[in-house]
């Protein structure tokens, strides 16, 4: 059990953990942004995935690092949007839209990649370079937090500024404002004259935006490169640290925060004696444990559902 | 079936009820057609501007799978699986509930049928029988768990059944690569189920080589039938149907819904669970890593296309593994990848999803019945 301990108190371990984390706060914001106004966003995977496969391609023809992350968000966006219109003009169910849009990212990519490359796996062939990390001159120093803050990726920066951010969109401003009541009942929310369908496309938008992020940092910050089906479900997990966070800002980036540390135990623990994979089971279930226990914690206590959480 | 003899009302009511749901299957059928054509349509346009030739690629995708008997094996056999899991996703779906169980359930139904085929020693036909009433029951069971955490708890049951989906998979895992790995193979499988425990294949009656195709289909198809007599001729079937319409006045209509959103999960648990027994008594006859492959998720495009009905979603389970079959074949003997069956894929779902449009049509043709303009 000691050795436990050695890993999870070591910086590298630390380093690892935020670095695990960057892409499910990012897609985690993104699912809790279109949650709230009232549209679920189960292709948060999709558009990690197109986000992360555009990414990798156009930098690797153009040799433009910051073409590719522009291109792929904004794939990732146009998706967000399509999911929106599909949902609001042709009375679609976001989450039968969404499983279609996944499936249209998974078959699209590989598409691209085998049409442009002749390649079944993925781009490792094409250079498209990754992005730049951030040094902290003074913070680099100092040992323990020297070795986790610094040299961290710019977009796992971004991460962490995410959770501010979305916090001061909702509560501080007035679009957050008109989002929340938009998710929480339209229909009064266009008694007061609030223009519904803008909202809820603008927030659609913002949340393809931050999957791309999240997307881009997997092809072009984790590794330099894009693989098939990289994505490996992690939008799936962040659609599950939305609801585990209680769809708050705050609860969102520690269930975020939490699968990212789990996993990077996992990792960690995969050089000890015990299956891997049955130790890169015990997020999942944790999340099912809580998820059983956040449902009955809210049914005992009779509030009104959120009627975006009730899908 | 009716004691006293019907008034001339009830008569004409019975009628024009029946000439409805004729109507509405129709208009389902042909909906899903449109779609398909649709869909290829797009796919077409996909290979053209990608500098593929999309007619060559056409021909040999739909004219592949029924060249040679052992090619149409594969698609039944690949058919069985992926109408089971169809099934399996279209139950819920009728109580109005999103489950992407399928997954789990099917590894579980697997891992169930062949330790029960493996190590139980059994007499024949019994020794078939047992191990897919195993796989059956760890299906359900794998239902119960986001069923009950929906209907007790009100858990999210999407949530549920992708957590679900990610532990099993990586038990099932395990499992293989561990425990029930065969020792002293070099290669990751299990060791080989009982003679007597394998579905007889296909090719066993019909005299030609139909690969692994199996009884199994005969199965499939029995499933299909028992399903749509559940949903449209049984009291189960009916408050299903009322809580996927509208819980709220089901519940006032003093349904227990929390009730049938559980049976509707165990039910569908259950044909996945048959799913997975299909594939190691059928298909494998071992236990395989990844055995299922993408079959899970791709059921539910079969439900959706099928609108959840257990007889179409026969026909559309033969269909869509026709193209997969087809696209296999494209993909050896032209350039163009398999992934191209993928996108065609997620344009009949996204297709599908616009509700908007064979609701429209449907009260179109009812209003021009009635003679309304």
């Amino acid at each position: 059990m000691s050795s436990v301990l050695d890993v999870v108190l070591s910086s590298a371990f630390l380093a690892a953990a935020l670095r695990i984390a960057t892409p499910y706060l990012l897609a985690a914001f993104g699912g809790l942004v279109a949650e709230r106004a009232g549209i679920s966003n189960i292709a948060l995977e999709g558009q990690m995935l197109s986000a992360a496969c555009t990414g990798a391609l156009v930098a690797g023809y153009s040799g433009s690092v910051a073409l590719g992350t522009v291109s792929g968000v904004a794939m990732a966006t146009l998706l967000g949007v399509l999911l929106a219109a599909l949902r609001l003009e042709l009375g679609a169910d976001a989450i039968i839209a969404g499983i279609g849009l996944n499936l249209l990212a998974s078959g699209g990519t590989a598409y691209a990649v085998y049409s442009l490359l002749d390649d079944k796996g993925g781009t490792s062939g094409l250079k498209s370079g990754s992005l730049p990390t951030v040094t902290l001159p003074g913070v680099e120093k100092v040992p323990v937090i020297g070795d986790v803050l610094s040299g961290q990726n710019m977009i796992t920066w971004l991460a962490f500024l995410a959770a501010p951010f979305v916090a001061w969109l909702f509560y501080r401003t007035r679009f957050g404002l008109h989002l929340r009541a938009v998710g929480e009942m339209p229909d009064a929310a266009a008694s007061v004259g609030i223009a519904v369908r803008r909202v809820q496309y603008t927030g659609l938008a913002l949340s393809g935006a931050l999957a791309g992020l999240a997307g881009v940092f997997l092809s072009m910050g984790y590794v330099s490169f894009f693989v098939r089906d990289m994505t490996a479900g992690r939008g799936f997990i962040a659609l599950a640290a939305v609801f585990l966070g209680g769809l708050r800002p705050w609860g969102v980036f520690l269930a975020a925060l939490g699968f990212g540390a789990a996993e990077a135990l996992a990792v960690q623990l995969g050089t000890l004696d015990v299956p891997p994979q049955l130790v890169s089971t015990i997020p999942y279930a944790m999340t099912l444990v809580a998820l059983a226990l956040y449902a009955w914690r809210r049914k005992r206590r009779g509030r009104a559902v959120p009627a975006a959480a009730s899908l | 079936m009716t004691t006293t003899p019907m008034t001339a009302i009830e008569t004409e009511d019975r009628r024009q009820y029946r000439a409805t749901r004729r109507r509405d299957f129709a208009v389902d059928l042909s909906m899903a057609l449109a779609t398909v054509l649709a869909a290829l349509a797009i796919g077409f346009l996909v290979m053209l501007a990608t500098g593929n030739d999309p007619i060559r690629a056409y021909e040999v995708m739909l004219t592949g799978p029924l060249e040679r008997s052992f090619r149409v094996g594969r698609w039944l056999e690949d058919a069985t699986t992926l109408t089971l899991l169809g099934l399996s996703v279209a139950i819920p779906f009728r109580a109005r509930q999103i489950s992407l169980g399928a997954e789990s359930q099917v590894y579980a139904g697997a891992l169930a049928a062949a330790t029960v085929a493996i190590f139980v020693p059994l007499s024949p036909v019994v020794a078939v029988i047992v191990p897919m009433a195993a796989a059956a029951a760890a299906g359900a069971g794998m239902g119960l768990v986001p069923g009950a955490m929906k209907a007790r708890l009100g858990a999210n049951e999407i949530v549920a059944t992708l957590m679900l989906n990610a532990i099993v998979v990586r038990v099932y895992d395990y499992l293989v690569n561990g425990p029930l790995k065969e020792s002293g193979s070099s290669a990751v499988h299990s060791k080989s189920i009982q003679q007597d425990s394998a579905l007889t294949p296909l090719s066993d009656w019909f005299g030609v080589p139909l690969g692994r195709a199996n009884i199994g289909f005969g199965v499939m198809l029995l499933t299909a039938v028992a399903l749509w007599l559940l949903i449209t001729r049984t009291p189960l079937g009916y408050r299903i149907r009322m809580t996927g319409a509208n819980p709220d006045f089901a519940a006032y209509g003093g349904i227990r819904v929390p009730r049938v959103i559980e049976w509707s999960f165990v039910i569908g648990g259950a044909v996945a669970g048959l799913a997975g027994a299909h594939l190691v008594q059928g298909v494998y006859g071992r236990l395989e890593p990844g055995l299922a492959g993408s079959l899970a998720f791709e059921g539910i495009v079969v439900a959706l296309l099928a609108r959840n009905n257990p007889l179409v979603v026969v026909v559309a389970g033969l269909f869509y593994s026709y193209l997969r079959a087809g696209g296999d074949i494209m993909e050896q003997q032209t350039d163009v990848g398999t992934e191209i069956v993928v996108v065609i894929q997620a344009v009949i779902v996204l297709l599908v999803t616009a509700q908007a449009l064979p609701s429209l049509l449907k009260r179109r043709i009812a209003r021009r019945q009635v003679g309304v303009r």
